[in-house]
């Protein structure tokens, strides 16, 4: 926050800024005071008590809440969702991203009509993307059976949001879909500082494409690299909308996440505050990675990587 | 922040960089190769885009039959159903008065928010910004259950503003962080010229700062547009009426609801990311820097 005029300036000036300053604050912080201070103290007082949304005094239950998340067999099951959905939901879409935007990169024609495409998954709302692939994964009709059968694989075709085991990847190659466009925008950006003459060079010095991309390309585009691994992490914490959508947390809870567990027990179950205290879980799982990557992409940038 | 101002200043669409140079052959072997592999990624992305579009035009009797077969018939009865039946015209209608307000109420308070935190210093002023910090940092999930309580209680449970306003108190700490970065970028020089020409903060801030922002105004608005009207939580909590329901809950209780009526979901689908197809087809450039620079608000 640092600004040249703050020390040069006249007492009057000054003066003129803090009141011209505190007037155009106000609105914006009485709106983060009401919608989001104001209930996030709300949530750490549900947290410590058994409230069912009617009882104007709830029972104080101490750490209880706490002891029984510990205790849910079902938080853990979520949980561990959760972490496939980071490692899966992370490492995916900036692998496939990164290896389409280095193809598209050297592209001279029709560049951005592709950057378009790809791009357009991402703007599309979470409810739509799911009933679509729902139909693809439907077992009768839908187009990934059809296809696998048309192919000679018909052993293949399977109930892909029916089966337990399956139905949490299946929803995650949908979120890749949805999400890898993004990447590509951002490598691409990102590419586009990157010296050409360098990669180059090194072309010349009999380096192969991966060892050009590994020593050359990827040092150059590391905070933004960083930027979409802190993007994808802490998303992985808080997804909720494409699984809500697609199945709700079933089969039988197969793909049930924290996300989806929280709203299960404060909505349809009316246990707002233990809902809440698995909400507050989620917060306090996804902050530290942010704070941390944040600093280290920070620290990167400060090199002078140029992002 | 050194990283979104050099992010934000990128072009997107500056010519790429130079490529290799090899024997022609290799060249155009290398050009087709790279293209086809291009074509079929490119369908296979808009490949469910197009099967909505394809079930949304055909007839009910072939929708029953083979709901998934591409553009085998054609009619707009399902369009039809979904607008009258189905309600997809007050979802519309809806979705444009959430939105719409909450955008604006995003611009403007985090315009004026974003130009104190880069140029007005005051005291107390950096805890203020660490507050709406944390609001970039804290998922909503973790509040929106008491939230839920506290509207019900002030009586904005299932009404327009309360939705509205929880809508744009979502994107004001994004867009404060957002303007402040623009503003930060532009020089001292500017209002110590106009000051010394006499002209008060405010109107350095309105005549003399505001009009070189506009880009990044219009990136958050695009930006902040988009995020409204794919919200889905908060319509879904906050509007269980459904007297308020936009596109996006009134899709998804439309699936509760008929799951076996695929015409007119398909249609609904299609009725519902039309106008960002739309949109993004027509500021196709604003969105992507949009949403680039947005990324670093992680």
């Amino acid at each position: 926050m640092s600004n040249a005029s703050r020390n040069t300036a006249p007492t009057v000036t000054r003066r003129a800024q803090t009141r011209l300053g505190i007037a155009l604050i106000i609105p914006a912080m009485i709106m983060v005071g009401f919608f989001f201070l104001f209930p996030l103290v709300q949530a750490l007082y549900f947290s410590v008590v058994d409230y069912d949304g009617l009882n104007p005094n709830p029972k104080f239950v101490g750490l209880g809440n706490f002891q029984e998340m510990l205790a849910d067999p079902e938080v853990w099951h979520a949980l561990s969702n959760n972490v496939i959905w980071i490692i899966v939901g992370t490492i995916s879409p900036i692998v496939i991203g990164l290896l389409i935007a280095m193809l598209l990169w050297t592209v001279r024609r029709g560049g951005v009509f592709y950057r378009i495409l790809f791009f357009l998954p991402h703007i599309l709302p979470g409810v739509a993307i799911g009933i679509v692939w729902g139909w693809i994964y439907d077992p009768v009709s839908g187009w990934l059976n059809q296809a696998l059968g048309a192919i000679g694989l018909k052993d293949l075709e399977k109930g892909w949001l029916g089966e337990p085991s399956l139905a949490i990847y299946a929803i995650l190659a949908t979120a890749i879909w949805a999400t890898t466009g993004f990447v590509i925008v951002i490598f691409l950006s990102a590419l586009r500082n990157v010296d050409i003459e360098l990669v180059d060079a090194a072309r010349i010095d009999g380096a192969n494409a991966p060892q050009r991309l590994w020593y050359i390309i990827l040092p150059q585009i590391m905070p933004v690299f960083m930027m979409v691994l802190t993007l994808t992490l802490v998303g992985g914490f808080s997804v909720f909308d494409i699984i809500f959508v697609m199945t709700g947390g079933g089969p039988a809870n197969a793909t049930n996440v924290l996300g989806t567990y929280a709203y299960q027990n404060a909505f349809s179950l009316n246990r707002i505050g233990y809902g809440t205290t698995l909400a507050l879980m989620i917060t306090v799982l996804s902050i530290p990675f942010a704070i941390f990557l944040n600093r280290l992409q920070r620290r990167l940038s400060l090199q002078g990587m140029g992002a | 922040m050194t990283n979104l101002a050099t992010i934000r200043k990128v072009d997107i669409d500056a010519p790429p960089p130079p490529t290799m140079r090899g024997g022609s052959k290799r060249k155009r072997g290398l050009f087709l190769g790279k293209h086809a592999l291009l074509v079929i990624l490119a369908l296979g992305t808009i490949f469910p885009i197009l099967l909505v579009i394809s079930t949304t035009l055909k007839t009910p009797q072939d929708v029953r039959v083979n709901p998934f077969g591409f553009f085998s018939s054609f009619s707009w009865d399902n369009l039809v159903a979904a607008w009258t039946v189905g309600k997809f015209s007050d979802y519309l209608l809806n979705s444009i008065l959430l939105t719409v307000p909450s955008t604006a109420i995003v611009i403007v308070f985090s315009t004026m928010a974003g130009y104190t935190f880069a140029r007005l210093p005051f005291r107390g002023r950096t805890v203020l910004f660490y507050l709406v910090l944390l609001g970039l940092l804290v998922p909503f999930f973790t509040y929106m259950i008491p939230l839920y309580y506290q509207l019900r209680s002030i009586g904005l449970l299932d009404t327009l503003p309360g939705a509205i306003l929880v809508m744009a108190s979502l994107g004001i700490a994004f867009g404060t962080f957002f303007m402040r970065a623009f503003f930060s970028d532009l020089p001292v020089e500017l209002e110590q010229a106009a000051r010394v020409d006499g002209a008060s903060e405010f109107q350095i801030f309105v005549k003399i700062m505001l009009p070189l922002v506009r880009s990044g105004m219009g990136a958050l608005t695009v930006f902040t547009f988009l995020a409204n009207w794919n919200n889905f939580l908060v319509p879904l909590l906050y509007l269980p009426g459904g007297s308020f329901r936009p596109l996006t809950s009134g899709l998804y209780m439309f699936t509760g609801g008929r799951s076996l009526d695929i015409g007119p979901l398909a249609a609904g689908t299609l009725i519902t990311i039309l106008p960002i197809i739309v949109l993004f087809a027509f500021l196709q450039k604003q969105v992507t820097e949009g949403f680039i620079s947005g990324a670093v608000k992680g």
